[in-house]
């Protein structure tokens, strides 16, 4: 239950099921020399999440399976490492801001990762 | 028929007097004129020897005519005159002796005969006041007898009158008339169930064995009229009792029924409607009473045997519509006449929910005043369950469509991120999206289920070369699953631009074999895939690995969750991947 250790580093985990998009993503973050974690449940996730603590950017697919689902796993990460920069995808209808942990960005598939790489810059880094 | 009216001379005399009914005191006192005029008549006209002879026929008379009373007044009074004119006041007892003694002889017979004359007056009276009696019973009799076949002509109904073998001895005019029988000797004698048919014949038969006993009965049959008008009748079937009390003839009386049989059966064909009706339709009172519901009604809410009449109109649905119900449906009914809408009634057993399109309108008695509600409601679980599905449906079509976007945004990105230059971008962009149509195409076709392998790799293989010529397919059938098909398909889409590029589908000669087999049973099954190359040019691993190699690869095993190697052998590239079937494919058809 240690708290993430905060984070200068740009050091991303994307949790995809769908391997194809989740390659571009990955492409997309080590072009710009980010450090990238994937994976495709949640298990493997929280895997990477308990070694890993300097993550800063977190994006998971709502439809990610494993011991718990996507928004689930975002809540998870919400609350064991608040500073984390959060952003949940999804397919299917838009999931209501309510039923997103705080501070969490909804992305609706397909999403314009430029986009989301602005958003990243424009925040803050947590000391 | 009046009775003959007296005829003598006698006769008549008398009949006149009692006609004349005078009263007593005229009587006596024409008694006493006469006597008194027979008297002056015989003193003028009679010797004295034959003094009595004038008196006798008028006392006769007088007795006859005014009766017994004036009589014996006149037979007195004709002795006394004829005394009276015999007579001198010389004499000392008035009259010789022999006169007295004839005198009272001569009374004596005049009473005898008066009493005979009266009593022959009266016995012709009472001859006559019987006459009269008759002659006014037999008017009575001839009245009556107008009357009843007066009735028996003006009923409508078929009245018929049976011996004890049920053989036909009288129909009533009425009754030949509407039995269309012109002639009743054509018929009289006939065995009257003859006249039935089917089950009427036996009911017939079976009321004259009753009325043979006594018992009277009735039934319901159709028979032909004469000239062979099909017709329903009500019968009545009832003894006549003879003198000694027992039956011994038997009386029919059969209504035409026909017209109210036709309404009769027109009415239950709507009650058969609303019975056969596989929809819900029930009926209740203005104060919620429910007082009818078919069977399908019953079945839809599960109460089958159930006791309806306790139940209301509330009682069909779930605690929170109740109030829906009775303030806006119900009202709407009154006002607008009609209510329809999508509602949900609550099974009496289960408490289920059954999804229902509710129609309500109000039911009128024949004044039109307003009686209840009626309702045709349709059983909606089957169009909810197939609306929900479709709702379902949609909502997962718009998540295939957004996941198949980002594949192509993806692929689109990395195309793109590692195409040497703009125009080889395009071209494999082009190529790779077309692959991917390829794949949609067949999964599509499986409502996104499964997909044909050995269809998927034609599909994705044809455009590189002769599919059985160039590209050699062969395995088993197996459908793979939906979400490794995409990858599947651009895979062999890369494999087969590789080859086209540097392997054996570049030169004219080189073959490709593209196999797939399962090993093992159950949960162990295996699949295994093998991409052979022979016949093209040397092979040399690459010296760098593109996107098309990564999209075998890494996407393969990611998708397939097992085991892909690529071998660059220097007579043909070789591909092979192995993975649980289970992870791969569906599993049966």
């Amino acid at each position: 239950m240690g708290q993430s250790n905060p984070i200068g580093s740009n050091t991303v985990l994307i949790v995809e099921p769908e391997a194809l998009v989740r390659f571009d993503m990955i492409a997309f973050f080590e072009e710009r020399e980010w450090r990238v974690y994937e994976a495709e449940d949640a298990d493997q996730a929280m895997d990477i999440l308990d070694q890993r603590k300097d993550i800063r950017v977190v994006l998971i697919d709502a439809m990610a399976s494993g011991r718990m689902d996507g928004l689930k796993l975002a809540h998870y990460v919400r609350e064991r490492f608040p500073p984390t920069l959060l952003f949940v995808v999804s397919g299917n209808a838009p999931i209501p801001q309510d039923a997103l942990p705080q501070k969490a960005t909804f992305l609706p598939k397909p999403f314009d990762l430029h986009r989301v790489m602005r958003q990243i810059e424009q925040s803050p880094v947590t000391p | 028929m009046i009775r003959s009216q007296p005829v003598s001379f006698f006769d008549r005399i008398v009949a006149w007097s009692l006609h004349l009914q005078l009263p007593i005191v005229v009587r006596y006192l024409l008694a006493a004129i006469t006597i008194l005029a027979v008297g002056w008549g015989r003193i003028l006209f009679v010797p004295d020897t034959l003094p009595w002879l004038l008196f006798i026929p008028a006392t006769i008379a007088i007795a006859l005519v005014a009766g017994k009373g004036p009589g014996i007044f006149a037979a007195f009074l004709s002795a006394a005159t004829g005394i009276a004119s015999l007579g001198t006041i010389e004499h000392p007892t008035w009259v010789p002796r022999q006169q007295w003694v004839a005198a009272s002889l001569f009374l004596i017979v005049m009473l005898g005969i008066v009493m005979l004359s009266a009593e022959l007056r009266e016995s012709l009276r009472r001859a006559r006041r019987l006459n009269e009696e008759l002659v006014e019973s037999e008017r009575q009799a001839v009245e009556r007898q107008a009357f009843l076949s007066g009735v028996l002509a003006s009923s409508t109904d078929c009245i018929k009158v049976l011996d004890l073998d049920g053989k036909l001895t009288f129909m009533s005019e009425g009754g030949q008339h509407v039995m269309e029988i012109s002639d009743f000797n054509e018929v009289v004698g006939c065995p009257w169930p003859d006249f039935w048919q089917d089950a009427g014949n036996a009911e017939a038969k079976a009321a004259i064995e009753a009325a043979r006993r006594g018992e009277a009965r009735s039934f319901i049959g159709k028979a032909d009229t004469y000239l062979g008008t099909p017709k329903w009748w009500h019968v009545a079937v009832s003894p006549i009792a003879g003198l000694d009390g027992r039956p011994n003839r038997i009386l029919s009386v059969s209504r035409d029924i026909t017209n109210l049989r036709a309404s009769e059966e027109e009415r239950d064909r709507f009650v058969r409607l609303a019975e056969n009706s596989t929809d819900f339709i029930g009926m209740a009172r203005t104060n919620g009473s429910v007082f009818y519901v078919n069977d399908a009604a019953r079945r839809l809410v599960g109460l089958e045997d159930a006791d309806i009449t306790q139940l209301t109109i509330a009682d069909f649905f779930p605690p929170d519509r109740i109030e829906t119900v009775m303030r806006e449906v119900l009202p709407a009914v009154d006002r607008d006449g009609h209510w329809a809408g999508e509602l949900d009634f609550q099974h009496f057993r289960t408490g289920e929910l059954i999804p229902v399109l509710y129609s309500v309108f109000p039911v009128t008695d024949a004044m039109g005043t307003l009686i209840g509600y009626g309702t045709v409601t349709r059983d909606f679980r089957e169009r909810r369950h197939a609306e929900d599905d479709m709702r379902l449906m949609n909502g997962e079509l718009a998540h295939r469509l957004k996941n198949v976007l980002a594949v192509v945004q993806s692929i689109s990105q990395q195309t793109l991120r590692t195409a040497p230059d703009m125009a080889s971008a395009s071209h494999d962009l082009g190529a790779r999206l077309v692959a991917l149509g390829a794949a949609t195409d067949v999964l599509t076709g499986t409502s996104w289920r499964s997909a044909d392998l050995c269809e998927v790799a034609t599909r994705a293989l044809a455009p590189h070369g002769a599919i059985g010529e160039r590209i050699l397919l062969d395995g088993p059938r197996v459908n793979l699953k939906a979400e490794v098909t995409v990858a599947f398909a651009l895979a062999l889409h890369e494999l087969a631009t590789n080859a086209a590029k540097y392997g054996a589908l570049s030169n004219d000669s080189g073959t490709v074999t593209f196999g797939w087999d399962i090993a093992g049973k159950g949960a162990d099954a295996t699949l295994s895939i093998c991409w052979q190359e022979q016949g093209g040019p040397l092979v040399s691993p690459p010296q760098r690995k593109g996107f098309g190699s990564t999209l075998i690869e890494r996407s393969l095993k990611s998708y397939f969750r097992g085991r892909a190697a690529t071998h660059y052998k220097p007579e043909g590239l070789s591909f092979e991947l192995e993975a649980r079937l289970s992870d791969a494919a569906t599993t049966g058809e």
